[in-house]
């Protein structure tokens, strides 16, 4: 592995109240480090922004966090529990939840239906509760369309409910994996490039969103990000990755003024 | 215009899949009827066909859970359905060569519990990694269970089978349906039992696949990964589909057990399994009347089969016809010559050929199958309808 002819400053791990905390992570895939060391945490509340140039490990350290991949060493802690190793879905239990880079659609499900996937601990999720305890999978059912119908009007979706999740555009779909996973009550959210591909004006849409969530429901935010300009605008902190290490954390400001950021996306860096 | 009175108009509008379908269903039996009628089809045979029926319309409704709702490939079909027919049958028989001659309702208890219990051993190792070895792993087990039933035969008897397997309904009341139907009480008792069995399966599992578990479900046949990521414990829901349908699959060997009330080993074929899979997809992945559909087709070409007698012939007579009339209308001077395709094919090769054809059909013509899921599901009753719509009081 090359070491870069700068340092590396990780991140800040002296925040209060700290949400999530990411201790010494690593992941080796064979001889390839994709995630060598990295530390950071968030504070509850707190929308940060993950760049990096590509291969920096931004994906590889979502999936890590998020329990898709195991660590090699480190730890994850998720509101003072320590999640290393965790499954996804424990971890999302737990409070934790992510979208996906690319679409990930659900075949033969109307809007409403993939919205109804989300709620946590439905009595119709158990067999037997559908045969013996109806009522409650009612109660439960009728709660969460509820929830369902304000989300998607929130997020205006509404009039698409009934429309098979397949045909709505990209950045519609975007929106539902949104509202979706609002539908888990997470504590955290990571989204995972969450405007790639989606218009300009629909981008703008989904940033007041994200803000809105943030603000209204103390939602913690992760977000990767290639479009510079939407993250800047959006997250406070910025987390740069780079190597598969954080190679500074800062205001949108002292980010972009940074030149060891600008090296990195230009792949300058160090000789090997 | 609230969320759920949108959601019960489109419940209560019937498709043209739905309409297209129901109609061809009704000319079919329409015409069944009238070749009774009009002494072209032997009651008797439609009858001991609909007693076969319900084997075929279990296994799909079972396959249905795990490939329809979950995506599971379960290639072990007749694997589930030995083990329940021979759960039931070493049990039940009188003679050969157990003669423990307990109650059928013993044997149904048994084929549930062995079928779930085998699914679960072989789920559980196995529903964790990548699907394909899942689906080279139900393939063992189906070899498996083939050669335990042929060379274990202090428990089944071997390649001779298992005799005397009780009759599960043969009472009085039904020798007048029999009589007017030219056949026996056991078929009539048959076919109702049968058809018992499917209504209740059919119940239980369209509750199931409209609850949020059926919903589970779907995901993860979709995406798994959207799955976990909203929390599901993905694992689990794959077992518990895994062990339902395999559980269904052992009422289909109970059933089929004391209708044909001698088993052996040449039933449980591989070629069942891939039966069972054309009806599912045929009639449609993940919808249950579509399983329904599917495996009445299947049954319609396993059995109709039967009533022909020389197929190349029948095909050579129908090809031959045209030439036939323009024969007789030359007084036979001018033609000489008959079109012969030089086949030789018996029923099972026409069975084959037309299962063959079936599938290539479905491919090109109609990949969703013929009646996939019409219409979203939800937990009906959080629907609000029938008077008191909840949902729409509060909007």
């Amino acid at each position: 592995m090359s070491t870069a002819s700068y340092g590396y400053d990780g991140g800040d791990l002296e925040k209060p109240d700290q949400v999530l905390t990411v201790e010494n992570l690593r992941k080796e895939f064979g001889a390839l480090i994709a995630t060598e060391d990295v530390s950071l945490a968030a504070e509850r509340g707190s929308i940060t922004g993950l760049i990096g140039p590509n291969g920096a490990g931004k994906s590889t350290l979502f999936k890590l966090i998020s329990g898709f991949y195991e660590p090699d060493a480190g730890s994850v802690t998720l509101n003072g529990t320590d999640i290393t190793g965790w499954s996804p879905d424990r971890i999302a239990r737990r409070g934790m939840t992510r979208t996906f880079q690319t679409p990930r659609r659900i075949e033969g499900m109307t809007v409403r239906e993939n919205m109804l996937v989300g709620p946590q601990n439905q009595a119709g999720e158990s067999i037997l509760s559908t045969m013996f305890r109806p009522g409650r999978v009612t109660r439960d059912e009728r709660a969460n369309l509820e929830r369902a119908a304000d989300l998607l009007e929130l997020f205006e979706l509404d009039h698409l409910a009934d429309e098979p999740a397949t045909d709505l555009s990209g950045g519609q779909f975007k929106l539902l994996e949104l509202a979706r996973a609002m539908m888990v009550e997470p504590d955290v959210l990571l989204l995972d490039e969450p405007v790639a591909g989606v218009n300009p004006a629909l981008a703008e849409d989904l940033a007041t969103y994200i803000e809105r969530l943030n603000r209204e429901r103390e939602l913690t935010i992760f977000i990767i990000e290639h479009d510079i300009d939407f993250i800047m605008e959006l997250a406070d902190p910025i987390v740069v990755l780079d190597q598969g290490r954080v190679l500074t954390e800062g205001s949108p400001e002292t980010v972009r003024t940074d030149d060891r950021v600008m090296e990195a996306y230009l792949g300058g860096g160090g000789e090997s | 215009m609230s969320l759920a009175s949108t959601g019960s108009e489109l419940a209560d509008r019937i498709t043209r899949e739905e309409l297209l379908i129901g109609g061809a269903t009704a000319l079919f039996l329409a015409a069944v009827a009238g070749a009774v009628a009009g002494g072209l089809l032997e009651s008797a045979f439609v009858v001991s066909s609909l007693a076969f029926a319900p084997v075929i319309l279990l296994l799909a409704l079972g396959l249905n859970v795990q490939w329809g709702y979950g995506g599971l490939v379960n290639f072990s079909v007749a694997g589930f359905f030995a083990v329940g027919a021979y759960s039931t049958a070493v049990l039940t028989n009188g003679s050969d060569p157990h003669g423990l001659a307990l109650h059928p309702a013993v044997g149904l208890v048994a084929a549930m519990a062995v079928s779930a219990a085998l699914a679960l051993a072989i789920g559980l190792p196995t529903l964790r990694l990548r699907a394909d070895y899942f689906a080279i792993a139900t393939l063992g087990f189906a070899e498996i269970v083939r050669l335990i039933v042929l060379n274990e035969g202090w428990l089944t008897n071997g390649g001779l089978g298992v005799f005397g397997i009780p009759v599960l309904f043969e009472a009085g009341v039904l020798s007048g349906p029999a009589e007017l139907l030219n056949t026996t009480p056991r078929n009539v008792g048959n076919v109702l039992i049968g058809f018992l069995a499917v209504a209740v399966v059919f119940l239980v599992l369209r509750r199931v696949q409209s609850s949020p578990w059926g919903r589970v479900l779907r995901t993860i046949r979709a995406d798994e990964d959207v799955g976990q990521a909203l929390g599901k414990n993905t694992y689990r829901f794959k077992l518990q589909a895994f062990v339902l349908g395999s559980v269904i699959m052992g009422v289909a060997g109970f059933y089929f057990a004391h209708y044909l009330r001698a088993i052996t080993p040449g039933a449980f074929e591989p070629i069942q399994t891939f039966y069972v899979w054309v009806a599912v997809i045929l009639g449609g992945s993940g919808s249950n009347r579509g399983a329904i559909l599917g495996g009445f087709a299947v049954v319609l070409i396993l059995r109709g089969t039967r009533l022909v007698n020389n197929p190349v012939g029948a095909i050579e007579t129908l090809l031959n016809a045209p030439i036939d009339v323009l024969d007789r209308l030359l007084f036979s001077v001018a033609v000489d010559f008959r079109l012969s395709l030089g086949l030789d094919l018996n029923q099972d090769a026409l069975r084959l050929l037309l299962i063959g054809l079936l599938v290539i059909a479905i491919v090109r013509l109609r990949p969703q199958g013929l009646l996939p899921p019409q219409r979203e599901h939800i937990w009906p009753a959080a629907l609000g309808g029938g008077g008191d719509a909840p949902e729409e009081d509060r909007e």
